[in-house]
């Protein structure tokens, strides 16, 4: 079904130059959400870089931590952090892998992007952070502690892709409205039907920061 | 070593009045928010074992072909290939796109590897006809695709209930008379995580281990015994949590079976969850169905009459549409007849999916009762009250009327017409759903240090179950809800029920209220000596115990458990009288048409839900939200479409599959109906997905006059239904 590449014994259908400069560019169109335009992202990857096959070592900056991982070029962030780091990362989740549900949503740069469409190479010094990045589950960041107060999760399983949505969301616009929330957190998808009870959980993280606020 | 408690019990157990209740009955943040709210929390799909390989499985693109050949030579040479296996001879057929149309499975040292040698299997298949619509199905000369034994054509025996001669004649006797054909396609359940397993083989005298997405991990050891080969005793099933099931995750299916069998074979762990398209092609659905019906009422508007035409997509399985009246009640029953039947075609089968059959049957039926109010100038709450039985629906309807402003609306006994294109309406159903309760057990557990388990072998689909594991046994001993850990989704625990049919609460709350009584009156007994007041005479409360009426003989907690000299075990079993068999719920939708785009906004949903007594009240307005949002994705968004030219399936991904995402969602109002004050306790998660959809359609009506016949209700559905074309 596919044409095989004798020199590595993996399949090769295109070259890997023209591949990766696609995908990227794919990547940078449809993987960052709401983020700088396609055309300032697409300069990652420079026509004269030389052409690798098969698998590299790479360093990812997650979380603050420099973690070292074995990657292809085809390699997207998502699976780097699940599948090739040791230990993987495995909060951020899978669900579409077509850049439809946000389940997979990690900040890079400190802008959301679906790591699913994001691919692992491009993020080469460029802090990433996860959901892990955010708390844990004795220190939660308050984003995290108002999706548990208010129940903005049932099955739990889209629950990181909003909890770093809606970290980015309040960060980018603080004193969004409730229909500009439901804008910021339209790239993520719940199943069970959770999203009034995760309105109520940034309304309150968002009342709980202006009081903050005031307070100073 | 623990002891069981022994000896008569001095009392039954029972939920207690709702004023003196402590933890139940009120907001309970879930025990595993801050697990799922950090990623700490392993769902199958995240387990990572030493040595585990990743495996896939190949499906074939389209659901009818003949195999040539399945060539695995060189994916089996590919680089990381442990195991790879065809599933198909040559000559042997593929009958339609679901478990028959997986042809191969491969198992790899990484996810790549794996995917990289399905796409090198080489396969050679002549295609045939697709058969994927129900009228390609009852073409005349159309392939038997049919799974039923001796089948000569693709429809079911008719299920006829009735006489239709006094059906008829009713009909003939009615003032008013509705008749339409209405369209529900295929929905799909869309678990966020989808299906799979991670085996980890062991030794022949060892148990095996197996991660397991289900919504049954009591069941799942028995479906994989014979694949296993071994007794289901050696099989231990573990679902820490799960991404969602939705009545598709009963049993292993064909891909559990064959992550054991590549475990089995190859002696080592093995990673196997099916893609999103995997998923969609081969994990089930909700049943499509057409159905004709024709309703006739009186001028007083009590239904007299009703006929039934159905034909049921399921597939290759049955489909599901429970019979009519729905809910509704026609004032001589003899005078109801339908006619009921499957009609399959070469695709998946259906499976349960949140109250089976009902939301379809909801469509037909509450549109039916508007349009009656229509033709007779009736309110159309009015009409309904008229035509349902029970009260707890009356008092439903009304609340939920009031909350969504209907004495105010203008439409209330005709549809409205657009003004500069915009039109506002609303739109009212009923649910009911008995799921009763059967056997289960918990074992509650107080060690001498203070800590409390509370263990049973049920599994957290997302319904808060785990968190009431541990707040029965808390409200029960006094305690706080984080003083009990609960220990669910696990098969060595005690066993429990399927999580299928909302039947868990039902099930295994009364266990664990029966585990939590023993476990009291168990200290109790020791404390007979102590603070000198017989078993039953004791109050527990804010981590305390004292003796009724005498504050001052009094004990914490952490000392009476430092009476116990072992750990105390209380076996707890389902006790009937702790729970309830019936709920019923009502709810509204407003919406806004532009009846120049075509577009529907929705505007408020609100649902009032009963459900004995509230173990939890912010999970359980999760639960009525949720079943309001899957409601409104199914009415506007959802359907699967096939290319019927070539069979294949075009909505197997999640841009093409449209699902609710958060700007379509209005406001929501979940009402509790405290006015149910049954002292025992029901699950509910199946009733307020039932007819969410249909106020929709009826709103949609309400607003403009366009009464919508096939779902969903998108913009161009709309303006075909007003102006006869697009």
């Amino acid at each position: 079904m596919r044409e095989m590449d004798p020199s590595s014994g993996e399949p090769s259908a295109i070259s890997r130059r023209s591949f990766l400069k696609g995908a990227t560019q794919v990547a940078a169109a449809g993987g960052i959400i709401g983020g700088a335009p396609a055309s300032e992202q697409g300069t990652a990857v420079e026509p004269e870089v030389e052409t690798l096959s098969g698998s590299s070592s790479m360093e990812l900056l997650v979380n603050g931590k420099s973690r070292s991982v074995e990657v292809q070029p085809r390699t997207t962030l998502l699976h780097a952090l699940r599948n090739q780091m040791k230990p993987p990362l495995t909060g951020t989740k899978e669900v579409c892998g077509t850049g439809s549900c946000g389940a997979c949503t990690v900040l890079i740069d400190g802008q959301p992007a679906y790591s699913c469409l994001t691919l692992a190479v491009t993020c080469a010094g460029r802090p990433v952070t996860t959901v892990e990045g955010f708390g844990s589950a004795d220190a939660m960041s308050d984003v995290q502690q108002s999706f548990c107060d208010k129940d903005g999760m049932m099955c739990g399983f889209c629950t990181p892709g909003f909890v770093v949505a809606t970290h980015a969301a309040l960060d980018r616009a603080p004193k969004a409205t409730l229909d500009e929330l439901k804008y910021e957190l339209s790239g993520n998808f719940c199943r069970c039907g959770t999203y009034p009870h995760v309105f109520d959980a940034a309304q309150a993280v968002q009342k709980d920061r202006a009081r903050g606020e005031d307070g100073r | 070593m623990s002891r069981p408690t022994s000896g008569p019990v001095a009392s039954d157990p029972s939920w207690g009045n709702r004023s003196d209740l402590d933890v139940l009955n009120r907001d309970i943040p879930r025990v595993d928010g801050p697990v799922k709210a950090t990623g700490e929390a392993v769902y199958t799909h995240d387990v990572r074992l030493p040595d585990m390989l990743w495996a896939r499985v190949l499906v074939h693109p389209v659901p009818r072909a003949e195999i040539e050949s399945i060539d695995v030579e060189a994916a089996s040479e590919m680089p990381g290939v442990v195991h790879i296996e065809a599933l198909k001879e040559p000559g042997d057929a593929v009958r339609y796109l679901g478990d028959d149309a997986v042809l191969a499975v491969v198992a790899a040292e990484t996810p790549d590897q794996a995917a990289d040698a399905l796409g090198a299997i080489v396969v050679k298949a002549r295609r045939l006809a697709p058969v994927v619509t129900p009228e390609q199905a009852l073409k005349e000369g159309a392939p038997v695709v049919s799974r039923r034994r001796k089948a000569d054509s693709n429809v079911g025996r008719a299920n006829e209930r009735g006489d239709e001669a006094v059906a008829d004649a009713a009909l003939a006797g009615a003032v008013a008379v509705v008749e339409r054909t209405f369209v529900v396609p295929i929905q799909h359940h869309v678990c966020l995580e989808t299906h799979g397993h991670v085996v980890q083989p062991a030794p022949d005298n060892e148990q095996v281990t197996v991660y397991a997405s289900t919504q049954s991990v009591g069941g799942t050891p028995r479906g994989l015994a014979r694949t296993l080969g071994r007794d289901a005793s050696k099989i231990r099933v573990l679902t820490p949590h799960m991404g969602g099931g939705f009545g598709s995750k009963f049993g292993p299916g064909l891909e559990g079976a064959l992550a054991a069998r590549v475990a089995n074979v190859t002696g080592r762990p093995v990673h196997l969850m099916l893609t999103r398209a995997d998923e969609f092609a081969i994990a089930g659905n909700r049943s499509g169905s057409r159905q004709k019906l024709k309703v006739g009422a009186d001028s007083d508007g009590r239904l007299v009459g009703l006929k039934l035409e159905a034909d049921k997509l399921g597939g290759v399985s049955g489909g599901s549409l429970p019979g009519p009246p729905y809910i509704y009640t026609v004032t001589d029953g003899a005078a109801v007849f339908s006619k009921i039947r499957s009609v399959h075609t070469a695709t998946d089968g259906s499976r349960a999916m949140r109250a089976p059959g009902h939301p379809q049957a909801s469509f037909a039926m509450e549109a039916a009762v508007d349009e009656l109010g229509y033709l007779l100038g009736m309110d159309l709450v009015d009409i309904r009250i008229r035509n349902l039985e029970s009260a707890v629906h009356h008092r439903q309807l009304r609340r939920v009327a009031e909350e969504i402003g209907w004495a105010d609306h203008p439409n209330r006994d005709r549809p409205g017409a657009a003004v500069n294109g915009r039109a506002v309406g609303i739109g009212f159903g009923v649910s009911v759903w008995g799921p009763g309760g059967r056997s289960s057990r918990c074992d509650v557990t107080v060690r001498p240090d203070g800590s409390v388990v509370s263990a049973t072998a049920t599994q957290d689909l997302g319904t808060g179950a785990r968190t009431y594991v541990a707040a029965i046994v808390a409200e029960e001993l006094g305690l706080t809800v984080d003083m009990v850990e609960a220990r669910i989704g696990d098969s060595d625990l005690p066993p429990s029920v399927t999580s299928g049919g909302s039947v868990t609460t039902g099930s295994s709350a009364p266990a664990i209220k029966d585990a939590a009584h023993k476990a009291r009156e168990g200290l109790e007994a020791l404390l007979t000596d102590v603070l000198e007041a017989p078993v039953g005479s004791y109050v527990w409360k804010d981590g305390r115990v004292s003796v009724r009426g005498d504050a001052s003989r009094s004990l914490p907690w952490i000392a009476v458990c430092a009476l116990l000299r072992e750990p105390l075990l209380a076996q707890g079993e389902f006790r009937d009288f702790l729970h309830e068999g019936r709920i019923h719920g009502a709810q509204a939708a407003k919406v806004e048409v532009d009846t120049l785009t075509g577009r529907v906004k929705v505007l408020k949903m609100v649902t009032c839900q009963d459900q004995g007594l509230p173990l939890n009240r912010l999970a359980l307005r999760s639960q009525i939200n949720g079943g309001m949002v899957q409601a409104l994705s199914y009415g506007l968004l959802e359907q699967r479409v096939f290319d019927e030219q070539d069979g294949f399936l075009l909505s197997d991904n999640l841009d093409l599959y449209k699902i609710a995402g958060s700007q379509e969602i209005p406001e929501m109002v979940a009402l509790i109906d405290d006015e149910d004050e049954r002292p025992s306790v029901c699950g509910m998660a199946e009733a307020p997905v039932i007819p969410g959809h249909s106020a929709i359609a009826g709103a949609i009506h309400n607003a403009c006059g366009a009464r919508l016949t096939r779902m969903p209700f998108t913009a161009d559905n709309v303006l075909e239904t007003l102006y006869g074309k697009i």
